[in-house]
């Protein structure tokens, strides 16, 4: 059975239009006018125990409303989703022992208090044996490179560090599942890379299931070898990481190298990206490519050929630019 | 937490006056546009807190109508009490009087409440931004003053229709308005019944040079203040050493005072000589109020701010 | 962990010692008000609502301390729903392996209103001597029960009002509902009488049983022991307490959890 399952998942949300002023307010009492937003709309999956997920999509995708459907957080409008064999908005207990869900501008720990604190209330809440925990917290310790900043006050960290003691107080209870929500929003390149190893070491060694929303490519790339793609509330994508530039890559990059100096007339095959001595690079779509190679050939003299896809952070930026256009317009 | 109105009413309006916009001075170039302007301003301040409330209509509805459940069990409770007694008068007052008075303190309230007047004071002395008064030529009692009655001045235009309606339904109890004499001697009451408030609280305030906790010493007071102002129940219904004093003490013009005059139970003599008494607490309280703060300005200047 | 969470709010009111102070005295000083008001009233008249002088009093201890457990226990905990589900923070308390009810009222103990009940106690028992009230073991009983009821009632009521902070977000006059709500449980029953009272009356004691909270405790010790009136007050609070669960759940059905 698949840790996690979903279908047909979707979230509607009404939203009282308001309206300006004195007038606009008191009509307000007595007519209402709503907005349905479609906040996630079908979306169906299936993940298995140990996987490594990330859910890609531009902001106002549905990434983070799924993540809290799947943790009981918000209560779905209809569609079913079945995690670690538990519905989840009826919030079991034991379910809600099983998985962590880490919220990258959301803080639980207490603000005033040491982050060590904060760890004992959790080790309480959770029941944990005292053996299990004291090792686990250790680990996490040592994995994160934090000894000494568990006693400082959570408010005198910065962000990164923060972060990493987020991380551990999800961690602590042992679940089996990870829900982790931009994690690495706003953290400095060096603090990404240290949560990024984190979560891979801790991959490694527990073989925890992990779910994570992110918009920064780095995140992805370290970490999920499967991409789950959603745009407007609707999965568009669902697979490994290179076959988003098979799918979604519309054009492809021709790198030329010529004989003698680049010809000048080369627009009439394409859009041309670079001309630099004898080299060009021309960009052109998909379809087209052995078409103008083929003319390419004929016309000149060409001394090496090169067709190279567009780079993933393009196709996705793309993706989430058209996605951002259609959103617009409605 | 104290329930500050527990036996007398407290109608809608008087939803909106808590956290009134705070009194901070703006710097001297704005200072120009006078109370005209200022009054707008709090217009504005208020007209968007209505605004605000009726987004939330169902929170509006809810607290419109819990809002007449006090009177409605204020008016059973002195019903009851009167039967009890088998007597048609009590303190001078028969029943319709009371249940009229117990509304009109509530209008002297409004006048004479000063939400946020010592807190915003104390809070000056707190945070020292109080420094200003000590460079530029700015009053802040004069400053304050003004700016209450601006802000008095648009909330009691906001509360006005709300407090009619519920007059209107409770008219029975009344018996229709007083002659004219004793409107303008009304009229005069509240004035100085505002006056009496702010410069009672503003003294209260200025203690704040001296002791940072003055919000709490103003706690206790105020809740001291609900009994022996008279909001209660009319200082006339207790016993002698006590309403005697009570009758010379400046609370009793926040709320019983005005009541009492409107309901003509002050009469002739008695009425000017509380009237004079009114503007003697008045100026007590102002001249308290301005050497406090001089001195504790001085003190202020002295601690380097 | 209840009595971990009572030792960490006792252990920071301490640590506010001068706050801690003061609300007690206003707490004291607004007991003494309510004692003046209720002395200067029966200097005039001998009963109030067939409610004799020490009968009265008995009530308005029976009230003051059942508000002040209210107050101590649950009062500051639903005022500050409305900001987790403003925040988004509710968040925290949804995803933790405790009953999401118990930990959105009882966070905290405000010990500063603990005093109250000992206030209202003492007050109680002054007009119990007062009134040379014989001592029966089955009204005791039954006083403890229906005030329990009572406090269970007050709860779900309060409860109730908390979850629709979920909808009406900015909920700051959560407070001034509660107060508002209150001013009906300040009084004895017996005073909605008469042609358009007492519908109302019948409507806050069995529809919305406000009435019942420090009514029937009251009655049951130092008056009337009506025993349709016990077996009602319980039927009602626990009927109030499930139907209160059962909204919050609902209300929680609408939880939107605002991201930052």
């Amino acid at each position: 059975m698949s840790i996690i399952e979903v279908a047909d998942l979707s979230k509607t949300y009404r939203v009282f239009q308001k309206k300006d002023g004195f007038v606009g307010a008191l009509r307000g009492l007595y007519h209402r006018e709503y907005k349905e937003v479609r906040a996630v709309e079908r979306i169906s999956f299936q993940i298995e125990e140990g996987e490594m997920v990330a859910f890609l999509g531009p902001n106002g995708a549905g990434k983070t409303t799924t993540l809290k459907m799947l943790s009981g957080l918000v209560y779905p409008t209809s569609g079913e989703a079945r995690v670690l064999g538990y519905v989840p908005s009826e919030r079991a207990d034991p379910f809600r022992r099983q998985f962590a869900l880490v919220m990258g501008q959301k803080n639980q720990l207490w603000w005033d208090l040491p982050a060590g604190d904060s760890f004992q209330l959790l080790r309480e809440i959770y029941s944990i044996p005292r053996a299990r925990f004291d090792k686990t917290l250790n680990e996490l310790i040592d994995l994160l490179g934090v000894e000494r900043l568990t006693r400082q006050a959570v408010r005198e960290l910065s962000l990164g560090e923060r972060m990493k003691m987020e991380l551990i107080a999800a961690l602590l209870h042992g679940p089996r599942l990870l829900l982790l929500d931009e994690p690495t929003i706003g953290l400095d390149v060096v603090a990404q890379a240290a949560i990024q190893k984190c979560l891979r070491d801790y991959h490694e060694r527990r073989g925890v299931t992990m779910l994570l929303t992110s918009h920064y490519m780095r995140d992805v790339e370290a970490l999920c070898r499967r991409v789950i793609v959603i745009t407007q509330g609707t999965l568009v994508y669902d697979g490994p990481l290179k076959g988003i530039v098979e799918r979604f890559g519309e054009t492809k990059l021709l790198r030329l190298q010529f004989e003698d100096d680049a010809p000048e007339d080369l627009a009439r095959f394409g859009e041309v990206v670079r001309r630099e001595g004898r080299a060009a690079d021309i960009r052109i779509d998909r379809g087209r490519v052995s078409e103008v190679l083929g003319a390419l050939l004929n016309h000149y003299a060409l001394a090496d050929v090169s067709v190279v896809d567009p780079p993933l952070e393009e196709v996705i930026a793309k993706i989430f630019e058209e996605a951002r256009l259609a959103h617009d317009a409605a | 937490m104290t329930p500050l109105d527990a036996i007398a009413t407290r109608p809608v309006p008087q939803l909106l006056e808590e956290g009134g916009a705070g009194d901070q001075p703006p710097k001297p170039s704005t200072r120009g546009g006078g109370p005209l302007a200022s009054a707008a301003k709090y217009a504005r301040i208020f007209r968007i807190a209505l605004i605000e409330r009726m987004t939330y209509r169902g929170d509006f509805l809810f607290g419109t109508v819990l809002r007449f459940l006090p009177i409605v069990t204020t008016i059973l409770l002195w019903r009851a009490i009167y039967e009890g007694s088998g007597q048609s008068e009590l303190g001078g007052f028969q029943y319709r009087e009371m249940v009229a008075y117990l509304l009109l303190t509530n209008i002297s309230r409004m006048f004479s409440s000063m939400p946020g007047l010592a807190a915003g004071i104390a809070r000056e002395v707190r945070e020292g931004t109080l420094k200003r008064y000590l460079v530029q030529p700015l009053d802040l009692v004069g400053y304050l003053l003004a700016s209450r009655i601006a802000h008095k001045v648009a909330y009691i235009s906001m509360a006005f229709l709300p407090y009619a309606g519920l007059f209107y339904i409770c008219r029975g109890y009344f018996d229709g308005f007083p002659d004219a004499p004793t409107l303008a001697a009304y009229a005069l009451s509240l004035v100085l019944a505002f006056l009496v408030g702010f410069f009672f609280e503003a003294t209260v305030g200025m203690v704040g040079f001296w002791f940072l906790e003055v919000t709490s010493i103003l706690y206790i007071v105020m809740t001291l203040n609900y009994f022996i102002s008279g909001h209660m129940l009319p200082i006339d219904l207790l016993p002698q050493p006590w309403a005697g004093i009570l009758k010379v003490l400046p609370f009793q013009y926040m709320a019983y005072f005005p009541a009492v005059v409107f309901l003509g139970k002050v009469r002739g003599w008695d009425l000017v000589l509380h009237l004079a008494l009114e503007l003697f607490w008045v100026i007590a309280f102002m001249v308290l109020a301005r050497t406090l703060y001089r001195t504790g300005l001085k003190r202020y200047s002295a601690f380097g701010g | 962990m209840f009595a971990a969470l009572g030792r960490y709010t006792l252990a920071r009111e301490m640590a506010f010692r001068g706050n801690f102070l003061v609300k007690v005295s206003v707490e004291l000083l607004w007991l003494g008000i309510l004692v003046a008001f209720y002395r200067t009233v029966f200097a005039s008249t001998s009963n109030i609502a067939n409610w004799s002088e020490p009968e009265y009093f008995f009530f308005v201890g029976c009230y003051f301390a059942l508000n002040g457990l209210i107050e101590m226990l649950f009062l500051d905990n639903c005022n500050e729903f409305a900001e987790l589900v403003r925040t988004g923070d509710l968040d925290f308390l949804l995803l933790k392996p405790i009953d999401e009810q118990f930990l959105v009222s009882c966070r905290r103990i405000d010990w500063g209103t603990a005093p109250n009940l000992a206030m209202g106690a003492i007050v109680m028992v002054l007009a119990l001597v007062q009134s040379e009230w014989v001592f029966d073991p089955l009204r005791v009983a039954a006083f403890f029960i229906t005030f329990g009821c009572g406090v269970s009632i007050a709860y779900s009521c309060m409860f109730l009002l908390t979850s629709i902070s979920i909808w009406m977000v900015r909920n700051q006059s959560l407070m001034e509902m509660w107060w508002l709500f209150t001013s009906l449980a300040r009084y004895p029953r017996e005073i909605f009488s008469g042609r358009w009272a007492e519908p109302i009356g019948g409507f806050f004691t069995y529809c919305i049983p406000i009435l019942l909270v420090s009514n029937v405790p009251a009655n049951v010790m130092v008056r009337v022991l009506d025993p349709w009136m016990i077996a009602w007050t319980v039927v009602a609070s626990a009927s109030l307490l499930w139907i209160s669960r059962r909204f919050f759940h609902f209300a929680l059905k609408s939880y939107r959890s605002a991201s930052s």
